[in-house]
């Protein structure tokens, strides 16, 4: 089992991880760092579940070879409240128009859409939904999901 | 009725903020330590002998340490009909039968240990169509029954007929008769969450599994049952929920995975945990229930229903899960959906070599509801009555009782199908057949409980501290519907706290009382029940608390003023105002008398009587606790299948415009209205989360989803062939809140947790032929399909 | 178990060296996409991997003479590229309907034509944009129109130690309108269950050049020859797009099959109903 060491910047801090070099960067986060917010729901980049920011792109993390995020910055869910604990807007907006019901998808339609609002801080209903097209979600419908992202947009100005 | 604090509003979600921060932990990221993870390994055919398992060399791969055959585990039969073992033997019937299990230190390596069992089979013929199988001359895919004796027959011996009425007078009545067939396939419940369970025995090898279950109790039950034939009988089982990925459905019986991980736990002396991958969750998931339904129905000239008809054809696959009592559900459209004074309906499961089913949300009501409503617009067409208008005629009404006995208390169909004809612009745009049309369909469904076992009973405890924290100790499960957001409000509203200070366990049989599940869209109804009286008796008890300590801490807080200040004169009051606690109440945290809630001296925070009442001093502490267990005064359905067995029922009406494109056959959603008689919106923004949701997969159910099976194998085991919706397929819906209050419900509250689903697919239907003229009776509706019909109409 | 050498070189004078040096063990990966999905499904993975993800230099998009996009662009870059939108329609149709964002902000459009799937969503843009694929190896640089790129199903004439550099399409098709539809049962996350591409240039009425490239309908994306032929020099009317697509969807110009994800009879109702659609589309794009 051939391991590689990868340094990079994980939700602002400076992190080496020694992993084998066949792990992607969500085995990495969920297992070496125990950052289980990202989830597998496929494995295979079909699902969205397992969605984080890396140098200020929405990716699946379960594609990402742990090698190519040496020298990078990644931003998982954990990294979003404030280190007091204030929610990011798009937290706050998901819990009070019932974007999230059974959680699982939420970790990674919340990325995706953190990772609009930062390109693009006033977006339409179709930007929103397009930047949600990757990431499955059987209980809401994606209603409440795209009124929470509207939510999030007003009040982040 | 007196103004809520609580109920009624839209609360947010606070009390799961863990979900948006990535703390949540649901059965993927619980660790157990030692734990070791299990890999199944399945059939490769879809019936077949096997000949020899060579586990060599799996068991010598390092990292291993237990590998599972049917040769290793006692032959004990599980399931609703005992019809299968947990790991195959003999035979296999289906593709995805467990035919051995691996236990090892890493996911990776019980994976490749699996790949290297050697399986040796020899095929036998198989048989995948129900009707075929039914013929006296099929290959039986059962030889012998569960108690051994020899089995002549491919189809289940359940007892699903039902008769109302007089159906040959009937049919003599009757001015238009219309006869279709209409037929539904397997779909995923795609829960986001995968199945998966850890199994744990401690050193005096009682059990703790921690599992996604939604039948805590229903899993001890049938495990119990497991332990007592494999040598663990009287040891102790708890289940425990994770933060659960969603159910569907899916939570509902005992999988043979958890079996699995059970035996892999026994073997190796640590924990097991087994976690589908997504491929797994697509082949090895039991679906939604297939049928075939031949359904007739009549009416007089004025377009009353004089009977309905129904025989349905079920391929049951190989073994027997919930999908097989499905039909006790379709029982209820069949007889109930709209007033039918004859009725009859029969439903025939059939063994096949093909994946077997269980239960999805709706449990059978969607399929048996397409039947229905289908029947309903063609009979309509006959009877030249206008679909809407036909089924304003035979709406159910309040008070009703219908041919299964079923007593409607409230009931808000009307204005469900009102609404919809409005929103949609109904008689505009019905009947232009141009490529644009508009259909309806309705729905009833269990809203108050379902007696679907002898005890439907839902218990809850309620604890409070003396900081005026309130434990509530819950018998469901949490499956992302919102429960703990509207159960915290009614307990707020009933105790007269708020709901920041309720803090609730789900799921942990340990603790929780006995539920019958969280299933039939019965949690809010039952366990709001259920919290009501629970709150009820431990507001009694802080009441006699309070008027046990509230003089004395009003008189010693007069001393100590005297003390400090011998001017002061103590006020004369009248301690009659707080001598009973019927005439005290509780709100927003305060106790006061009712006659005077703004008493000057008389109104004193919760948290002093409680910690004053705790700590008293000379023995006679109190604490309070209260417990409630609310199992309605329904009836289980007697052997003519019928009873009431729900305290009320919930109805809907789902409306649809669509636009068809005449040369490729694809369909637009231009509108769906989803219209409910919810009694009470306990959280109408929670609510709007389930109605949107249902509506969503209904669309799914009614247009793209469907699960392809060749020859009994899973063809399309992806999220990329397997057709769910995402954010950028729009539906434009809106949602029709009718609030006629139910008596028996928490605040007047009804179930709706299925219900979204239910009509969706035949709404579209309905609104399809409106549009095109063509009647598409094969689920999914697909452009294929509709433009086949377009062609063969030319 | 999987395991491999994961080799991150900085420049493409390494990449050749590395793919020489390892020769039929090395396998090439830029995105991932596919490739870390081929490993995860077959439980397979070759030896080495050798990434070029960081090759910078590989990753443009510029409009000199003629249009040059580098063979690392990712299919995010294409879909907000406003050049690419606006000069450039029907790769901008395909490439924004790849996947989801998450899969285009790592998908590179070179990843997609190399590994040559008959449903490839950049290929029939592609066609109809006459790009030429450029490539190099050890024995130099060469280019090949993309009409000859795809050889078969996953299979084109890059060697195995050579890497795509650029596709480079001629700046004349400035002149053209083009559009791409990808029919799909749902709106995202989905392979066509056919596409169809179409390029024209109009004279007046008249449809002076034109090119339609159909995928998902043949072992390899193709160029529907037959009905460009026959529409070349005819006005755009209904009576000569609907002869088009009928053309387009004969065995003179495709090879239908039936599929998990679609029947052939469908297929050609399709092409038949989208080649006129997507002819008035790149017209009506053409005018602006």
């Amino acid at each position: 089992m051939k391991k590689v060491s990868v340094s990079f910047t994980l939700n602002g801090d400076s992190v080496t991880a020694e992993v084998p070099v066949t792990w992607t960067l969500l085995k990495t986060l969920r297992e070496y760092f125990e950052l289980t917010g990202a989830k597998e729901g496929c494995g295979v980049g079909e699902c969205g579940a397992c969605t984080v920011i890396m140098d200020g792109e929405a990716i699946n993390s379960c594609l990402c070879p742990i090698p190519e995020v040496e020298g990078r910055s990644v931003t998982t869910i954990e990294g979003l409240a404030d280190e007091d604990g204030t929610l990011h807007p798009l937290q706050e907006a998901f819990l009070k128009n019932n974007g999230v019901q059974c959680g699982f998808c939420t970790s990674g339609m919340i990325m995706s859409s953190k990772a609009l609002l930062d390109h693009n801080p006033d977006p339409t209903e179709d930007e929103i939904r397009t930047s949600i097209a990757g990431n499955f979600c059987r209980c809401t419908g994606y209603v409440q999901i795209v009124e929470s992202v509207k939510m999030a947009a007003k009040d982040g100005k | 009725m007196p103004d809520h604090l609580f109920v009624g509003k839209s609360i947010p979600r606070t009390i799961e903020a863990d979900k948006v921060t990535g703390k949540a932990v649901y059965i993927d990221d619980l660790k157990r330590p030692g734990m070791l993870y299990g890999k199944i390994l399945y059939s490769k055919h879809a019936h077949a002998k096997i000949k020899k398992i060579d586990t060599s060399k799996a068991e010598k791969l390092e990292g291993v340490r237990a590998v599972l055959t049917g040769q290793d585990i006692p032959d004990v039969r599980v399931g609703f009909l005992k019809d299968q073992t947990v790991l195959k033997k003999d035979v296999v019937r289906q593709y995805r039968d467990e035919v051995a299990a691996v236990a090892a230190i890493s996911p990776e390596i019980a994976a490749e240990a699996a790949d290297l069992i050697k399986v040796e089979y020899e095929k036998l013929p198989a048989v995948f169509d129900p009707f075929e199988a039914m013929k006296q001359e099929s290959q039986l895919v059962h030889e012998l029954d569960a108690r051994g004796r020899p089995l002549k027959s491919n189809i289940l011996p359940l007892p699903w007929k039902f008769e109302a009425g007089d159906m040959e007078q009937a049919r003599k009545d009757s001015t238009y008769i219309s006869k279709d067939t209409v037929s539904t396939t397997w779909v995923n419940q795609c829960c986001m969450g995968t199945s998966g369970c850890i199994a744990e025995f401690d050193q005096n090898n009682n059990l703790t599994l921690y599992d996604q279950t939604n039948v805590i109790f229903g899993h001890i039950g049938r495990i119990t049952e497991y332990f007592s034939q494999i040598g663990l009988r009287g040891k102790k089982i708890r289940v425990v929920n994770p933060v659960v990925g969603g159910s569907f459905g899916t939570k509902l019986d005992t999988d043979i995975y958890e079996f699995i991980a059970i035996q892999l736990a026994l073997k190796t002396r640590k924990p097991v945990k087994i976690l589908f991958d997504r491929k797994e969750e697509f082949r090895a998931l039991p679906p939604r229930q297939p049928a075939v339904f031949t359904i007739e129905q009549g009416c007089d000239k004025e377009g009353r229903l004089t009977f309905r008809h129904c025989e349905a054809i079920l391929d049951n696959g190989a073994y027997t899960s919930w999908g097989a009592t499905t039909p006790s559900v379709m029982i209820m459209p069949m007889s109930s959906l709209y007033r039918v004074p004859n009725v009859y309906f029969k439903a025939t499961c059939v063994y096949t070599n093909n994946i077997y089913a269980q239960a999805m949300r709706g449990y059978g009501n969607p399929q048996a509801t397409f039947a229905v409503e289908t029947s309903m617009d063609t009979l309509a067409e006959k009877a030249g009555i206008d679909p809407a208008e036909f089924r304003l005629i035979n709406r159910n009404r309040p008070g009703d009782d219908t041919p299964m006995k079923l007593r409607i208390t409230s009931c808000g169909l009307e204005e469900c199908i009102t609404a919809v004809k409005e929103k949609l612009n109904w008689d505009n745009k019905k009947g232009k057949q141009k490529g644009r049309g508009v259909g309806m369909a309705s729905l009833i469904h269990v809203a108050g409980g379902a007696r679907v076992t002898k005890s439907d009973g839902h218990g809850i405890m309620v604890k409070l501290d003396e900081y005026g924290h309130v434990d509530v100790i819950e018998s469901g499960t949490d499956q992302g519907q919102g429960s703990p957001t509207v159960i915290s409000q009614i307990v707020a509203e009933a105790l007269g706290v708020r709901p920041e200070d309720i803090f609730l366990t789900f799921g942990d049989t340990a603790l929780a009382l006995w539920d019958a599940g969280t299933h039939a869209s019965r949690h809010t109804f039952m366990a709001g029940n259920a919290a009501i009286g629970a709150c009820a008796k431990a507001k009694r008890q802080i009441l006699e608390m309070a008027v046990e300590q509230m003089p004395k801490i009003i008189k010693s807080g007069f001393k100590r003023k005297k003390r400090k200040d011998p001017g002061f004169v103590e006020p004369d009051l009248d301690f009659g105002l707080i001598a009973n606690p019927e005439d005290m109440d509780i709100r927003d945290r305060m106790i006061f008398p009712k006659n005077d809630p703004d008493h000057p001296h008389f109104k004193l925070p919760l948290t002093q009587i409680l910690q004053n009442g705790l700590h008293v001093g000379i023995g006679q502490s109190k604490v309070v606790v209260a417990e409630e267990f609310y199992d309605p005064p329904t009836e289980m359905l007697n052997w003519e299948m019928k009873g009431n067995l729900s305290m009320t029922y919930a109805f809907g009406t789902c409306g649809v415009e669509v636009e068809v494109d005449e040369q490729t056959g694809e369909i637009k959603i231009l509108n769906l209205v989803s219209a409910h008689d919810v009694g009470k919106a306990m959280n109408p923004t929670l609510l709007l989360g389930q109605i949107y949701g249902a509506a969503y997969t209904g669309v799914g159910y009614g247009l793209t989803e469907e699960i392809k099976v060749q020859n009994g194998r899973v063809m399309n085991p992806s999220f990329r062939d397997y057709q769910m919706l995402t954010a950028m397929d729009v539906v434009p819906i809106e949602a029709v809140i009718i609030e006629p209050i139910d008596e028996a419900g928490p605040y007047g509250a009804k179930g709706v947790g299925e219900p979204g689903l239910v009509p969706t697919a035949p709404a579209i239907a309905n609104a399809v032929y409106d549009a095109v003229g063509v009647r598409i009776t094969d689920l999914p509706i697909t452009p294929e399909k509709i433009l086949t019909a377009l062609k063969e109409r030319k | 178990m999987i395991d491999y050498d994961y080799l991150r070189p900085d420049n493409l004078e390494e990449v050749l060296g590395l793919l020489k040096e390892h020769g039929p063990k090395a396998t090439l990966i830029a995105g991932g996409t596919d490739v870390m999905v081929k490993i995860r499904n077959t439980k397979k993975a070759p030896e080495v991997l050798v990434s070029i993800r960081g090759l910078k230099d590989l990753r443009y998009i510029e409009k000199r003479k003629d249009y040059h996009i580098g063979a690392l662009t990712t299919h995010r870059m294409l879909e907000q590229s406003e050049l690419v939108r606006t000069e450039l329609s029907a790769l901008y149709d395909g490439a924004s309907r790849v996947g989801s964002v998450q899969v285009r902000n790592v998908a590179t459009v070179g990843g997609n034509i190399c590994n040559a799937a008959p449903s490839a969503d950049t290929a029939g843009p592609l066609l109809v944009l006459d790009a030429i694929a450029f490539m190099e190896g050890p024995e130099g640089k060469r280019s090949v129109p993309i009409t000859e790129f795809f050889t078969g199903t996953y299979k084109t004439v890059l060697k195995t130690d050579e890497v795509l550099t650029e596709i480079k399409i001629p700046g004349e098709m400035e002149h053209f309108g083009s559009a791409y539809w990808k029919h799909s049962r749902r709106k995202a996350m989905n392979l066509p269950i056919l596409g169809i591409a179409v390029s024209l240039k109009l004279d007046g009425e008249i449809i002076s050049d034109v090119r339609i490239a159909l995928t998902v309908a043949a072992p390899t994306p193709v160029r529907a020859y037959k009905a460009e032929d026959f529409l070349k020099g005819k006005a755009l009317s209904d009576e000569a797009l609907n002869e088009a697509g009928k053309i387009a969807a004969s065995t003179e110009c495709c090879s239908l099959r039936d599929s998990l994800r679609g029947e052939a009879w469908y297929r050609a109702e399709i092409i038949e109903a989208y080649v006129p659609r997507m002819a008035r589309l790149a017209a009506e794009r053409r005018s602006k």
